[in-house]
């Protein structure tokens, strides 16, 4: 198999936090999730994966190359999304796309100026005049208008409203329908996920918890909400993780068709990744 | 070289954003040079007023880089952080020598107009060079201080730091004098003055060399 990127044992060692052996290898024509809860290490890995800082250990390649060795024009087929930094709120969509074309020798300016329009952005106005959902768009255009191979996109969904959500993800699906091109994305918006993931890792203090293809979450894994009578009739191995919330405690299962045929009686459904998050973090 | 003129395209649209204020300023020094010129000849000084009013105004770019992050998003780019200090040196320096020319013509064509002539060109000029070297020692000062601790918090360290450079180049310059009294009768002001061009050429290009080369490695080092 083939890979745009692979992070390999990654080490960074901060005084109160420590990001251990993260391992991520996202092949073509996919899209990797990785999520986490603030502060789990998700930007450390990304910032890492762009050179913004130095790690400590490991090794991290891009299109088969060491990161730090890329050219110029390899660094050109990637495209980024970073949540807080952009270019200065006081320049607009005009003024992007003429530096935009000074950084870029394949930047697709019919594109980008075909997609501000779908999308009603104004050319003018200033980007401090914008809602945080248009900078965000701002953002995507300028990460997929110079045709890249690679997106990291980090929390691409912020600050955006559900049609918008439902346009950018319909947008990384055709993205990656050619089969070359793929997606590395954080977010803490899990639902955007459910369509578009192939691949979900999760980070939680800095080490992957979990690694697994979404496909296997919708097959695998389930959650039973039981009172607490029928719990203590439940084996412990039998589960996860469990967390009591109010009156009920939810199980979660990675072996559904085994809980079904040990408790035929427990009713079983499909756990969102914002409940598997939930519950391999503070469930017991 | 696209990549520094798209980087420098960038700082230059910082100031557009106060594009009514430079114009209003650049009238109001005609006015008052205008208005000074009847008295005297004010060639010299309305020429360095002008570069230090219009000539520092590049350190904003580093205050609006700093507040949208943008050196985050620009190395997410294909730029590297080579380029990116060099265009902020080219920027300064650009600056400078833009509004040091832009003065001297400006207080040249009024002085001309309402004094019909100019005293000692040469003098001046040789003034407004050396001011620009000063400007030049500012800033190259400056650049490495916001690098290192940032335009808010490096706001202290970029006046102490160039104090301290003159506080220290005076205490040596008195203590050679101290040590060799001789020394001041040999050296002839009149010819330093006279050579000064090529001096400031010389500390010009040491200062924005060394300068660019501190930053470099404190932003070569600098965790985004």
């Amino acid at each position: 198999m083939e890979y745009n990127l692979e992070v390999i044992n990654l080490v960074k060692n901060y005084q109160d936090f420590r990001l251990n052996k993260i391992n991520i290898k996202l092949p073509k024509g996919k899209i990797l999730g990785l999520i986490g809860e603030n502060g789990s290490g998700k930007t450390t890995t990304i910032k890492s994966i762009l050179n913004l800082m130095a790690y400590d250990k490991g090794n991290i390649k891009i299109f088969g190359k060491d990161s730090k060795n890329l050219t110029k024009k390899e660094r050109e087929q990637i495209g980024v999304v970073l949540d807080d930094s952009f270019f200065s709120p006081i320049l607009n969509v005009n003024d992007i796309n003429k530096l935009m074309k000074h950084f870029y020798n394949n930047w697709n300016e019919k594109l980008y100026y075909d997609t501000i329009k779908k999308f009603k952005i104004p050319c003018n106005k200033p980007l401090k005049e914008f809602s945080s959902g248009m900078k965000m768009k701002i953002k995507v255009l300028c990460a997929i208008s110079h045709e890249p191979k690679l997106l990291i996109l980090d929390e691409p969904t912020n600050g955006l409203d559900p049609i918008f959500r439902y346009e950018i993800i319909e947008l990384f699906n055709k993205f990656v329908s050619n089969g070359e091109n793929s997606i590395l994305m954080t977010t803490h918006i899990t639902s955007d996920l459910e369509h578009l993931a192939d691949e979900i890792i999760f980070i939680d203090a800095g080490k992957i918890i979990l690694d697994i293809p979404k496909k296997e979450i919708d097959n695998e894994y389930g959650i039973v909400e039981l009172l607490e009578e029928n719990f203590s009739k439940i084996n412990k191995e039998d589960y996860l993780k469990c967390l009591k919330y109010k009156n009920e405690h939810y199980l979660l299962v990675n072996s559904k068709l085994e809980f079904q045929k040990k408790y035929p009686e427990l009713a079983i459904r499909k756990p969102t990744l914002e409940e598997v998050m939930l519950l391999l973090v503070k469930g017991d | 070289m696209n990549t520094i003129k798209g980087l420098l395209l960038k700082d230059l649209y910082v100031f557009r954003n106060f594009k009514g204020n430079i114009i209003f300023s650049i009238f109001m020094f005609i006015f008052l040079i205008i208005i000074g010129s009847i008295e005297r000849d004010i060639f010299t000084i309305s020429s360095i007023l002008f570069l230090f009013f219009f000539g520092m105004n590049s350190i904003s770019s580093f205050s609006y880089d700093e507040n949208a992050l943008s050196d985050k998003y620009l190395l997410s780019l294909p730029i590297s952080r080579k380029e990116i200090v060099f265009s902020k040196y080219l920027f300064v320096f650009l600056d400078s020598l833009i509004s040091i020319l832009g003065g001297i013509l400006i207080s040249f064509i009024i002085t001309i107009l309402v004094r019909g002539k100019m005293d000692n060109i040469g003098e001046s000029l040789r003034i407004c060079i050396i001011a620009f070297t000063s400007v030049s020692f500012l800033m190259c000062a400056n650049v490495p201080c916001i690098y290192k601790w940032g335009v808010e918090k490096g706001r202290m360290q970029s006046v102490i730091i160039p104090a301290l450079f003159i506080f220290l180049i005076g205490i040596f310059g008195s203590l050679l004098l101290l040590l060799f009294p001789q020394l001041y009768l040999n050296v002839n002001l009149l010819y330093l003055f006279k050579i000064s061009p090529y001096i400031c050429l010389v500390l010009n290009i040491l200062f924005y060399t060394v300068s660019y080369l501190i930053s470099y490695k404190i932003f070569l080092k600098k965790s985004i």
